[in-house]
């Protein structure tokens, strides 16, 4: 191969037409190989289209469980058409270029409970499966008619657990739907099978001793057999446990997933093992702990860029607080979920939205970030809120962006897969195809945003006039039926005080009856009391427990609340506005006097509300 | 032409690090300058990969898997050869024209030597990557991934090193008369056996079994596995063999030539 270039040994160091062919050619090889690569074709796919196709281009893309740093992908009939680096698209399809942006397939929350607008509060925020996990037949049987007849749709899909399996006055019979409870393992199968009839996706079981309080729940026996008669009967059986000791005893009878990270102490290597080996999948809903914790961050995501998607119910969600008695040990749950996720156990991210602190859709992106603070890389929170979500409950055609799934898309104008924050930064929605409306559409009207200055008299109602106050609007009753309750009330004022007497029906989720009063000349016009401090009024009752509930500022739904205890003597209650989070006596439209749960009868009486 | 090396080493004092730099670059210049000088010798090595390809890959696997599997296997074929014949036949003609010992008085390090043959291989396997790359894009309708026909260029650029090291390593045993027979009775029948020419599977299994033995073969799989065509072994084992080799060669081509 050599051995010529020392003929002439003036020439080696002068070949003038060598010289410039070495240095030419010689180095040039490199960069024309390196050129090369760059123009080799790559795949191509050749598509088909119909009218209504588009092609997102040019975008990086999470597919669901990898990162496509540039990719094209063609969307018809509402499905995922193609994926690939680079796709020959047929001539006159639509497409929006993803350029600098991500493409992520619709995300899934793993742990909600869903009624009223629920499925169209989701989907603004990207959200567009919602795995339920607690709700009334009605709701889940709507939902899979929806589901089953397909066709393009402005709201998730829904699956759901349905009811739940607890016992007679457990967690979970609290909230007013009717819960067929369990009393022993004899029920067990029929109570499957009950549910299955019924339209449950899978089997959701609590086991919840109380957190700290004494509250009854399955024993273990009934909760082996309702785990064992899920499976017999091909579904899969997720539980709420809160204390890891409970935990453990249902990763040993077989459960499927855990529906909350237990929030009582950090397991150790070997329990951590344990739920490894056993295969079970953990949803933490980290956020909706923060929320018991520090509302804060989940506040500060109103103000944040999703801000103006939030329905007025939403808002209120997540201006609720949990009571005070709600505790969760933040750093024990953070690394319990930190452990986990390094032992490699399944990861599902869920908000247990719309718990207080909460709201719809919105919360996922705050759950997502959390999973990152307990070590969770960018690109496996995603997976938690896709991929892992749809294959671990077995929901199909979703959570992915392949070839034949349904076209559930998010354009995100940024880089999730790097920094997780970004997941807020939404450009575009669609679910199965159809491009999603960002902006809310309230069912109820819009409120009227101007402000009354607040009256001399601080005196509200004294009841010397029937239901007339002695400013504002006056007395009327307000009960859960407009909220699909069935909740009863009647008002009748005797002798100067105002009685209100009815019966709370189990059949809405939060339900109440009760007498609402408004300070303004129209039914829930604003009025200004920002410079007063306090409600007072005189009461008493059946002993039961009530709420006053202020219902003010420029959202609509679920309102302030404090409770109170009216006993068998007359006794004055104060309660300041600081008190009620999230209220604003600047606009204040209107309190109210309620019962709320249990179910059952109630009588009360009211006289002399001030407002000071 | 002694007088002029001569001369050139006394006019060059000392090796500073810019003469160190200057040897190797004039090294490397006619390393290409001789072999292009010589195409006889280097034609072969560059054209006949192509070749194969054309025959088999083009015109036998057009639009099929072996079209796919065989731009990896004879990319592989190519930068062995480079390193082993380029290394090795180079190094054993040098020696014996005495051209090894005359550079050794010059004040150009052997590490410059060295060094120039490497990137002159490098050229050579840069140059033959190319041609197959752009035969079988256009020829064969080969499609990769643009990570993939990357990954496949550094991968069997950097593969010639091993193969280099154990050319060199022969090259400074055997005499320059024996050095092409031997190398190519080394380099043929364990480029056929590693899967090189025909796919692996191809071949009986016992053979199959063999091939793990022969070093063409760890740098084949690599190159496969990037196209998800490769046998399923782990990465790590072919380029610890690959690694292996280097070391090994190496240090026996050090000592070949201090001999």
């Amino acid at each position: 191969m050599r051995n010529s270039a020392p003929e002439q040994p003036d020439r080696v160091f002068a070949p003038p037409a060598s010289k410039r062919f070495a240095n030419i050619f010689g180095i040039g090889i490199f960069p024309l190989l390196a050129i090369t690569i760059v123009l080799l074709p790559t795949p191509t796919q050749r598509v088909d289209a119909t009218p209504d196709s588009f092609a997102i281009v040019n975008t990086r893309v999470f597919d669901g469980e990898r990162t496509w740093q540039r990719a094209d992908v063609l969307v018809s009939d509402g499905r995922i058409k193609a994926i690939a680096e680079e796709l020959e698209l047929p001539a006159g399809v639509e497409t929006i270029d993803g350029t600098g942006k991500t493409l992520l397939p619709g995300l899934l929350d793993a742990h909600v409970h869903s009624w009223g607008d629920a499925r169209a509060d989701a989907v603004r925020f990207g959200v567009t499966t919602l795995l339920d996990q607690f709700t009334s037949p009605a709701e889940l049987q709507k939902a899979r008619a929806d589901r089953e007849a397909g066709g393009a749709t402005d709201r998730a899909d829904l699956f759901s657990a349905g009811v739940l399996a607890t016992v007679d006055g457990g967690h979970g019979t609290q909230f007013g739907i009717p819960v067929d409870t369990l009393a022993g393992p004899a029920e067990a199968e029929a109570w499957v099978a009950a549910r299955k009839s019924e339209g449950s996706d899978w089997i959701k079981l609590v086991v919840e001793p109380g957190w700290g309080r004494q509250l009854a729940t399955l024993d273990q026996v009934t909760v082996r057999a309702v785990i064992n008669a899920a499976h017999q009967q091909g579904l899969l059986a997720v539980v709420h446990a809160s204390r890891l000791e409970d935990a453990l005893a249902v990763v040993e009878m077989g459960a499927d997933g855990l529906v909350h990270v237990w929030r009582d102490q950090v397991p150790n290597a070997e329990q951590v093992k344990i739920i490894r080996d056993a295969g079970i999948f953990v949803i933490p809903t980290l956020v909706v702990m923060e929320g018991m914790v520090d509302p804060a961050p989940s506040l500060a995501l109103a103000d944040g860029p999703l801000g103006g998607r939030l329905s007025p119910f939403q808002r209120d969600t997540l201006m609720q607080r949990f009571p005070e008695s709600a505790r969760v040990e933040w750093q024990v749950v953070l690394d319990s979920v930190r452990l986990l996720s390094e032992a490699g156990v399944p990861i599902l991210a869920g908000s247990d939205a719309p718990n207080p602190s909460t709201a719809m859709g919105l919360s996922l992106h705050r759950e997502l970030a959390l999973l990152t603070s307990a070590g969770l890389t960018p690109e496996a929170a995603l997976t938690a809120g896709t991929s892992r979500a749809a294959t671990s409950f077995g929901v199909p055609d979703r959570g992915r962006i392949v070839a034949g799934a349904l076209a559930d898309l998010i354009l995100i104008a940024g880089d999730p897969t790097t920094d997780i924050s970004h997941s807020h930064r939404i450009a575009k929605i669609w679910k199965a195809g159809q491009p999603i409306d960002p902006k809310p559409t309230s069912t109820t009207k819009p409120l009227d945003t101007s402000v009354a200055a607040a009256p001399e008299d601080t005196f509200l109602a004294d009841f010397e006039n029937g239901l007339q106050s002695r400013f504002g609007r006056g007395w009327v009753p307000t009960t859960d039926k407009r909220m699909g309750g069935k909740s009863e009330v009647e008002l009748e004022v005797r002798n100067g005080v105002l009685h209100i007497a009815g019966e709370i029906q189990a059949g809405g989720m939060f339900p109440w009856a009760g007498a609402m009063v408004f300070p303004g000349d129209t039914p829930m016009s604003a009025v200004d009391f920002s410079s007063h401090q306090e409600i007072r009024f005189r009461t008493r009752g059946d002993g039961r427990r009530y709420s006053v509930m202020v219902f003010s500022g420029n959202t609509q739904g679920i309102p302030a609340s404090r409770p109170f205890t009216p006993g068998d003597d007359w006794s004055t209650i104060v309660l300041p506005f600081d008190d009620f989070g999230g209220a604003d006596p600047g606009m204040l439209r209107g309190i109210s006097f309620s019962a709320v749960d249990p179910p059952g009868a109630f009588s009360l009486e009211i006289d002399d509300v001030e407002i000071r | 032409m002694r007088s002029s090396l001569q001369l050139q080493s006394e006019l060059a004092p000392s090796r500073r690090p810019n003469h160190v730099m200057h040897a190797f670059l004039a090294e490397v210049r006619y390393e290409l300058i001789a072999n292009w000088r010589q195409l006889d010798f280097a034609m072969p090595t560059v054209l006949f990969p192509a070749f194969f390809y054309l025959f088999f890959g083009v015109f036998f696997g057009k639009g099929s898997g072996l079209a796919t599997y065989l731009v990896a296997t004879y990319g592989a074929f190519g930068v062995i050869g480079t390193g082993l014949l380029g290394f090795g036949v180079g190094i054993a003609v040098a020696r014996e024209s005495g051209e090894l010992r005359l550079k050794r008085v010059t004040p150009a390090p052997p590490a410059a030597l060295i060094g120039a043959r490497l990137v002159t291989a490098l050229w050579f396997s840069a140059f033959i990557l190319f041609e197959l790359f752009v035969l079988a894009a256009v020829l064969a309708d080969v499609r990769f991934e643009r990570g993939q026909w990357l990954a496949l260029a550094i991968i069997l650029l950097i593969g010639t090193l091993p193969f280099g090291a154990l050319g060199l390593a022969i090259g400074t045993r055997v005499s320059a008369k024996g050095a092409p027979a031997i190398i190519n009775l080394l380099y043929l029948p364990s480029a056929f056996l590693s899967g090189l020419w025909i796919p692996i599977t191809m071949l009986p299994e016992f053979l199959q079994q063999l091939a793990l033995f022969m070093p063409p073969y760890h740098l084949a799989q690599l190159a496969l596995g990037v196209i998800g065509l490769d046998a399923g072994h782990p990465w790590q084992l072919h380029v610890g063999v690959l690694a292996g080799i280097t070391v090994v060669a190496g240090i026996v081509a050090m000592r070949g030539i201090r001999r």
